[in-house]
């Protein structure tokens, strides 16, 4: 799962900015946090947030395995080759502060993966346009930030027809990893090209349909932003900021 | 004589790097209510015709823009053949999808609701207006793009081989609206290799050819390779050739035409295609 999804969560249901804000909090939150058991709580705040917009099933399997594999190259690189001392896990001689390392980097890329993508999937691409419209910004700013949300679940629509056009025409699929790699070259080389024909097409479409008119663009149907969801946001802020000030003056300390 | 919205005078076009020009030494005016059909073989310069005289070339596409162009419409829409490239992929429905444009020239939410309304009734598609454009077929969301374009009350509506994705129905359809458009006063761009269907609506025609205008005109001296003119040529009919059924109708059996579909779907008498053929 990594795109919007509908659905009427109070996360959906949410001003985006405010769904934004959470996951920027997490980001934020996972830089300041420097112990294990910090993180890790982060974490479960993060499976939280998740939660709340009703895809915390397909938030953590994706964020697993996109995780997975950092997760173990963390494990190699400080469990297996980190300093002394070390711990005895059965048979293998584990770095302790090789392994805590690895359980605060791990945790930090773990917490930002389910922010992400629960982010991804409550945000409507549609109501942040309108609640960026609303609030008087550039269309090309609020454009593009939609546009970010949207690339991956397009690419990945796209390249799921490539593949199946190219195995239609005899594209073999698995073998060894150098078959495996040289099978990208033709799924990679109309993944691009089509996607950037696309863009030009739809660069001279919006351009016709007054999107680089200059004038300020009206919200259609802005979403509702409640003073509660603007303290809850200002109170983001401020926790990120308490964190940040927490780990600074232990590290003076 | 009404004056030109668009007039090209010896104009030539050159994309950025390339070698050759694309367009080379065309003349053509546009005028309000002209439905036109240009028509040419692939490469022949047909889509970058509508981008020029709509004036996205060289202002959004870049290149190099010689000889003399003058835009007097106020605003051109354009629509290309693959609808779903031309969806701005931000709305959910296709009321908001139509509104886009309106809502970007900053106008009063009433009259962007108006405007999508009404734009939606001219392609008799109100009824897809609360739909997910995400989940329409390739012919209601090509109307749903020529829609979209017409919500900003163009002057000048150029459309690049529109059905090239339709089903022969939809097709129909949506070259049924053409005419229509024409007699409110819009002016028409239409590229297509689809002879039979332009033959239909346009009022008038320009053949290309690597670039040039090889000839241009009414459809019945510029689209007389629609198979009805074929056929016509081919029974010994004298020129000019009918290009539509109507026509071949009214030349074979003045009576029997006015039960027909080209009859019943036809523009009120003067607003019309000039199939240059006349009852005898």
């Amino acid at each position: 799962m990594i795109g919007y999804v509908e659905g009427t969560s109070p996360l959906h249901r949410a001003h985006p900015y405010t769904t934004l804000a959470a996951a920027a909090a997490l980001l934020m939150g996972a830089f300041a946090m420097t112990r294990p058991l910090e993180v890790w709580l982060l974490v479960a705040a993060a499976l939280g947030y998740a939660a709340v917009g009703g895809v915390l099933r397909a938030s953590a399997r994706t964020a697993v395995l996109l995780s997975l594999p950092i997760w173990v190259v963390l494990f190699v690189l400080h469990g297996l080759l980190g300093a002394e001392p070390r711990v005895l896990a059965g048979p293998v001689a584990l770095s302790a502060p090789g392994l805590a390392r690895a359980l605060v980097l791990g945790g930090r890329v773990t917490a930002i993966v389910v922010g992400f993508l629960t982010a991804l999937a409550a945000t409507s691409p549609h109501r942040l346009v309108e609640a960026m419209t609303a609030d008087g910004a550039p269309f090309g700013r609020a454009f593009l930030l939609a546009s970010t949300l949207t690339v991956l679940p397009r690419m990945r629509e796209r390249a799921a027809q490539i593949l199946e056009a190219q195995q239609c025409r005899g594209l073999r699929l698995g073998g060894s990893p150098f078959a495996r790699l040289r099978a990208l070259a033709p799924l990679a080389l109309p993944l691009v090209l089509g996607a950037l024909a696309e863009v030009d097409e739809q660069v001279l479409a919006l351009d016709a349909r007054g999107a680089a008119s200059g004038a300020r663009r009206t919200a259609l149907d802005p979403p509702d932003d409640s003073a509660a969801q603007r303290v809850l946001r200002w109170t983001l802020l401020a926790l990120v900021l308490a964190a940040y000030g927490w780990k600074f003056w232990r590290m003076r300390g | 004589m009404t004056a030109p919205l668009i007039t090209l005078a010896g104009a030539s076009f050159s994309y950025p790097g390339a070698a050759r020009p694309a367009l080379t030494d065309v003349s053509l005016d546009v005028a309000p209510g002209d439905v036109l059909a240009v028509t040419g073989p692939a490469g022949a310069g047909t889509s970058t015709l509508l981008l020029v005289a709509t004036g996205f070339a060289p202002r959004v596409v870049g290149g190099t823009l010689t000889g003399g162009r003058d835009i007097a419409a106020r605003r051109c829409g354009v629509v290309f053949a693959r609808p779903w490239t031309q969806l701005t992929g931000l709305c959910s429905t296709v009321r908001d999808e139509v509104a886009f444009g309106p809502a970007s020239l900053g106008l009063p939410r009433a009259a962007v609701f108006a405007a999508a309304a009404r734009a939606l009734d001219q392609l008799r598609i109100a009824h897809l207006a609360d739909r997910d454009p995400a989940q329409l077929s390739g012919g209601e969301l090509q109307r749903v793009v020529v829609a979209a374009a017409l919500a900003l009350g163009p002057d000048v509506l150029a459309l690049d081989d529109p059905a090239a994705e339709l089903d022969p129905e939809a097709a129909d359809a949506l070259y049924d609206a053409l005419p229509g458009l024409g007699a409110a006063g819009t002016a028409v761009l239409l590229a297509t290799p689809d002879l039979q269907r332009a033959a239909r609506v346009a009022t008038r025609a320009v053949a290309m050819a690597e670039g040039r205008i090889a000839a241009q005109g009414r459809p019945a001296d510029v689209l007389d390779g629609t198979d009805v003119a074929l056929l016509a040529r081919a029974a010994g009919c004298p020129p000019p050739y009918p290009v539509d059924i109507t026509a071949l109708l009214r030349r074979i059996a003045p009576q029997s035409s006015r039960g027909g579909r080209g009859t019943s779907d036809a523009p009120p008498a003067g607003s019309g295609p000039d199939t240059g053929v006349t009852a005898p």
